[in-house]
């Protein structure tokens, strides 16, 4: 009840007009940004830190909830339109949403997403406000061996990305597990696959992949058909919003998504894929319409996207009951705490309540916001698909080599982009699956480390995995779901024989 | 119009003469610092506070930030030794994770082809354990991690970083063996913290800032920092002083690329002896909580050559680098 | 393509060819990395996960190949492909050279708009220099980050 209260004049803070307009000016700069692949709400908070210096904590706070919150949006919107995820957390909404707009179904594709994020970000900070304190003892007590096993359940829940043929979705993981090896190794300092090629000692990073294989191998693939395949675009068939039947289909995956979203989210190596994933996967086998998958099925839009924006108020539960930055927003948001001399930890809700209440409340404010601005917007985004297609097409190569550029300039990063751009043109040329290979760059990695730290504290006795509660626990749930449809199958053709 | 800009010019020589020659000179001074990482990192930051204090203060009249990420700083250094030799207006920023990965990464440049110009900030490390650790002192860690230092698990940044050398050098000076610690590399951020707060590994390495807010909320306890046994206080406790001998310091500095002139090299520091004293650079460190270390000229060089020389020592040991 | 029923298809057997040369190289690697701490699995223990399903990936997929089952594809139309790669090469080269982002940024939008079939070249290239211009300000002087450089840029 306490909490409530202390909500309530956290709003009264939050609806001052002033720290309105701050919010306003975060969500309007993180929307924009968030379009930019490569150019994610972490940079824009980075860079606009000095600016904000001069303005009062609590404004200057508000102001990059909104543009954590922004970014989010902004990078599901490319990548329902042009299919190009602004960041990593957009790329399972890329796989159904891009789908949707190109046959027409944008405008409800975009109204789910805004919605979903917007039911998603609520409930989400929600359970900021009321179980923060005691998801973050769950969240420190999740050791390497938690996380490995968490890994485990995520790999077998994605083949959900395979598509029809094992070998080839397999095929696309390899390729990413063989890229995620690229670098630095954490553990041993020693870099591998790098071939002494000092740019590549930082790892591939995520969106470089991500844009490379979706966008620029869409394009070379696109134009190489042009003679056989006229590709004809029609912003809007049926109706621009959300129809019953629409809204049907969204509300359950809206809260699945929130489910997976926020408890992730909170770990402290959780993160946003992992959750989008999950709730891709989930929202797949559990739909009545499973012929749409693949064509463009509004619960592969409106799951992800919950889960996405449900994982950005997750991060804020370490990172304001610990000062532990999960995310790189995350970490530059303790930068701008910390420069106003506030210590984010278990001081800050006992020393500066009235702050913590506020920029919880602004959440609310800031993602009410995105809703009204975004909505009637979803009318203006969906014609950007009206572009004529060389323009279309050139403005998205455009945009994907800038956002590169401004993150990282150098032509090694460029290189690797255009790389990518024909792997992504030769795996649809040859009907590989493509998400695969961006799962195997996010997961491979991070399952590789846990398990290496798990071992390296258990001093090499992998008992550890099954002595953690919680990672037994993971494990038996990847087991059954890796296990589980061999038996149905089986028990299928028992039952057909017993007949 | 020319009347009008000779004017303003004999308006200028005045203040110049009023404020002394090199002032004037210093204030015409058009300056790019390079981070050699991403926008956001420690580096950046302490690029962008330059820019900041310098044009702030008047010392400079323009500072340009431009950002070559990668590798530890690998890439960047390149750049400046290859591509801005001999150019008296261009810094970089570097620290002392530098010399860790320039040896790690066997990079083909090493820090004596830059100049070096002045360190600007440090912060130590420090070792804490979990509140409810067994372990309550330097001494009692020692002996621990001298008895068995694989059943010792360090949690910190990455491997060949300051927080993995510090690991091995406490190791060394507790009379361990260093390549057998027990040491878990993190990366960065809040995992390594969760991890100590989670109880999962022995002690926790870092620098203080990482852990201050939950030292001060009594959830990790701070066994002591790497500084100078003179500056231990009670609520900062220096671990050389409780009797391991264990010193360092994670800093930030600035160097120049090779061959400018001595005079060049001169405006240079000036600039930066200048911005140290400024009001401006001072309410900085205050913001951000970064510790002042200004050392400038010969001194700074020597201390950038026992650095590489101590690190290379350390990083063969743990066979990070091979001699 | 597909008219016989057990048609060898040569792609798809380059394709095996192809991971198992990748398989090849994560394995190469992998002989060079040393096992430093003790405590650890080490770095190698992923490299051999990754190189043996590699293997087992290119056999499955050189079988496939060798009964000829993979999907129908039309015939390619390869000048837009080159263009739009021509377009991104000419960006690098820029880049790399120093002639700054700009010029590589509207050769690049007009090469791609030609691959779609656009007869316009020279309007292109204006409009990829208008967007240019405009990412520029947006980018250098609203989030002061510093785009690569050439001669087009410092006269802004």
């Amino acid at each position: 009840m306490e909490a409530f209260v202390s909500l309530a004049s956290g709003l009264s803070v939050a609806i001052q007009p002033m720290n309105l307009l701050f919010a306003l000016i975060g969500v309007l700069l993180g929307t924009a940004v968030g379009v930019l692949p490569g150019i994610g709400p972490a940079l824009t908070v980075a860079l606009l830190l000095p600016i904000t210096f001069k303005l009062d904590p609590a404004g200057s706070i508000i102001m990059f909830a909104g543009i954590y919150y922004g970014g989010m949006y902004g990078g599901s919107t490319t990548a329902i339109l042009i299919n190009t995820p602004g960041e990593s957390a957009s790329m399972a909404t890329a796989l159904e949403g891009n789908l949707m707009a190109k046959a027409g179904r944008g405008g409800p594709a975009l109204a789910t997403s805004a919605i979903g994020s917007f039911v998603a970000g609520t409930f989400a900070t929600f359970g900021l406000a009321l179980l923060a304190p005691y998801l973050v003892d769950l969240a420190v007590r999740f050791g390497p061996e938690d996380y490995f096993a968490l890994m485990c359940v995520a790999f077998v829940t994605v083949s959900a990305t395979f598509g029809d043929s094992p070998v080839r979705g397999l095929t696309s993981l390899f390729i990413g597990l063989a890229l995620g090896l690229v670098g630095i190794d954490i553990l041993s300092g020693q870099s591998r696959l790098s071939f002494g090629v000092p740019e590549l000692y930082d790892n591939i990073e995520v969106t470089t992949l991500a844009v490379g294989l979706f966008a620029v191998g869409e394009a070379l693939y696109v134009a190489s058909r042009r003679h056989v395949h006229e590709e004809k675009l029609e912003a809007v068939r049926g109706s621009l919003w959300m129809t019953k039947e629409d809204w049907k289909r969204s509300w359950k995956p809206w809260l699945r998504g929130t489910f997976y979203g926020f408890p992730i989210g909170a770990l402290p190596a959780g993160g946003a894929e992992i959750p989008t994933f999950l709730s891709y996967a989930t929202e797949k086998k559990l739909t009545k319409h499973p012929e749409d998958f693949g064509k463009g099925a509004i619960e592969g839009v409106a799951g992800p996207e919950a889960a996405n924006n449900a994982s950005a108020a997750g991060t804020l539960v370490p990172l304001l009951t610990l000062g532990l930055p999960t995310s790189a927003t995350a970490a530059m948001m303790l930068a701008g705490f910390q420069q106003y001399g506030l210590n984010p930890g278990p001081l800050l809700f006992a020393e500066k309540p009235d702050l913590v209440w506020g920029l919880i409340a602004s959440l609310f404010i800031a993602n009410a916001m995105l809703l009204v601005l975004n909505l009637p917007l979803v009318g203006l985004w969906v014609r950007l698909l009206a572009i004529p297609q060389p323009w279309l097409y050139a403005g998205i190569l455009v945009f994907a080599t800038m956002g590169t550029i401004a993150a990282n300039p150098s032509p090694v990063e460029l290189i690797m982009l255009t790389v990518f751009g024909v792997l992504g043109f030769l795996m649809r040329r040859f009907d590989f699956p493509i998400a695969p290979v961006v799962v195997g760059l996010i997961l491979g990695p991070v399952a590789e480390s846990q398990l290496r730290r798990a071992l390296s504290i258990s001093l090499g006795d992998p008992m550890v995995l099954l002595q953690s509660p919680i990672s037994a626990t993971l494990l038996a749930i990847a087991l059954i779901a890796l296990v589980l449809p061999f038996v149905m199958k089986g028990l299928g053709r028992f039952k057909a024989v017993e007949d | 119009m020319s009347q009008l800009r000779k004017s303003l010019w004999r308006g200028a020589l005045a203040a110049a003469a009023v404020a002394g020659f090199v002032t004037s000179a210093a204030a015409q001074m058009e300056l790019k610092i390079m981070a050699p990482a991403a926008p956001g990192g420690g580096w950046d930051q302490t690029a962008r506070s330059m820019q900041q204090a310098l044009t702030q203060a008047g010392i400079a009249k323009s500072v340009q930030v431009s950002n070559v990420p990668g590798a530890g700083g690998s890439i960047g250094i390149a750049q400046l030794v290859n591509n801005s030799k001999g150019d008296g207006n261009q810094l970089m920023v570097m620290g002392y994770v530098m010399v860790g990965a320039l040896l790690t990464n066997k990079s083909p440049i090493t820090l004596d082809q830059t100049t070096p110009i002045a360190r600007l900030t440090s912060e130590y490390e420090a070792i804490v354990v979990p509140a409810d650790s067994p372990i309550k002192s330097v001494k009692e860690l020692a002996e621990a991690i001298k008895a068995d230092p694989a059943k010792v698990t360090w949690a910190g940044g990455s491997a060949g970083g300051v927080d993995h050398i510090a690991a091995a050098l406490f190791a060394k000076a507790a009379g361990a063996d260093p390549t057998k610690i027990n040491y878990i590399p993190f990366s960065g951020g809040g995992e390594a913290l969760a991890a100590i707060l989670g109880g999962k590994v022995t002690a926790g390495i870092s620098g203080y800032g990482e852990f201050e807010s939950q030292i001060k909320a009594g959830k990790l306890r701070l066994l002591g920092l790497s500084s100078p046994a003179d500056k231990a206080t009670a609520e900062l406790p220096s671990i050389k002083a409780q009797g391991v001998d264990l010193e360092i310091a994670n800093w930030r500095a600035v160097v120049a690329p090779p061959g400018i002139s001595a005079d060049e090299k001169k405006a240079l520091t000036d600039a930066m002896d200048k911005m140290a004293k400024s009001k401006e650079w001072q309410e900085i460190l205050k913001a951000k909580g970064w510790q002042d270390s200004y050392l400038s000229g010969d001194d700074f060089a020597k201390l950038l050559n026992e650095e590489v020389a101590r690190t290379k020592e350390v990083l063969t040991a743990v066979g990070l680098v091979k001699s | 393509m597909s008219s016989q029923q057990r048609h060898i298809d040569v792609a798809g057997l380059i394709i095996a060819l192809l991971l198992l040369a990748l398989a090849g190289v994560v394995w190469w690697d992998m002989t060079k990395l040393q096992l430093l701490s003790p405590y650890d699995v080490g770095p190698k223990a992923m490299p051999v996960i990754v190189s043996i399903g590699l293997t087992v990936l290119a056999i499955g997929n050189g079988i496939g190949a060798l009964r000829g089952n993979l999907p129908d594809r039309e015939r390619l139309d390869w000048k837009p492909i080159i263009l739009i790669l021509g377009g991104l090469a000419c960006l690098i080269t820029l880049i790399a050279v120093g002639g700054g982002f700009m010029i590589g940024t509207a050769i690049l939008f007009a090469a791609t708009s030609t691959a779609f079939g656009r007869r316009a070249f020279l309007v292109d290239l204006l409009i990829g220099a208008v967007i240019a211009v405009f990412i520029y300000l947006l980018f250098a002087k609203l989030l002061t980050l510093s785009l690569p450089a050439g001669p087009l840029e410092n006269l802004l």
